[in-house]
């Protein structure tokens, strides 16, 4: 197995403990209701520091990889993204025709949308690399 | 209409320097040996500053390792 996709296992399982991990804290923060200036700087802090790590991580990881794989990141990093987009697109319209124009929703329902979202696209990008390497083993066959 | 077709030497060059394997050709070339065995196969067209260390490794030019085959079909010329 190579390094790309080793990555592309360790970032399947990690988008998935890590949305885990973020729906136990959506729903405790629902429970406390949450809100205030405090609590936003919190969740600032803890969302620069998340997502400083996890940049530097995937840009040092990046940099370690040949030419062929980091065009096969980039080709499933593109296919995740659009893969985001459509479903951001797709799930918000489906809860606008479900509860209708002029209802209501409960505010959670965006952060877990946007959970969502991202679990979808960290999957489809993780299966897009091993479905590519796959490809390829199966020419070779 | 024209059909680009890249053909490359790699595997009949790695044969004759001294039966190098295509782990070895990829640590001298810094890539994996998955992106040699898809250049062998023709499946992955090199860039070209990995195309260079390829045929310097073997030491040739670069139109020894990588041919162009560009076909045009005349259309009235």
């Amino acid at each position: 197995m190579t390094k790309l996709q080793k990555r592309a296992w360790f970032e399947l399982v990690g988008v998935v403990a890590a949305v885990a991990v973020g729906a136990i804290g959506l729903a405790v923060l629902v429970r406390l209701n949450a809100n205030g200036i405090f609590n936003i700087v919190i969740f600032s802090v803890t969302f620069l520091v998340t997502g400083l790590v996890a940049a530097v991580s995937s840009i040092r990881f990046f940099s370690s990889f040949d030419e062929r794989e980091k065009k096969i990141y980039i080709r499933a990093f593109v296919i995740a993204a659009g893969a985001f987009a459509a479903f951001t697109c797709f799930i918000s319209f489906c809860v606008f025709f479900i509860v209708g124009g002029k209802s209501l929703i409960p505010v959670y329902v965006l952060p877990a949308m946007f959970l969502l979202g991202l679990f979808i696209a960290q999957f489809v990008q993780s299966t897009a690399i091993l479905i590519q390497f796959a490809w390829e083993q199966a020419d070779e066959q | 209409m024209s059909s680009d077709r890249l053909s490359n030497q790699v595997r009949r060059l790695r044969f004759e320097h001294g039966q190098m394997t295509q782990q070895q050709l990829a640590d001298k070339v810094g890539v994996t040996r998955q992106t040699i065995i898809a250049i062998e196969a023709g499946k992955y067209a090199p860039s070209l500053p990995l195309a260079f260390r390829i045929a310097h490794a073997f030491n040739g030019t670069i139109e020894d390792v990588f041919q162009y085959d560009n076909e045009h079909e005349e259309s009235g010329d």
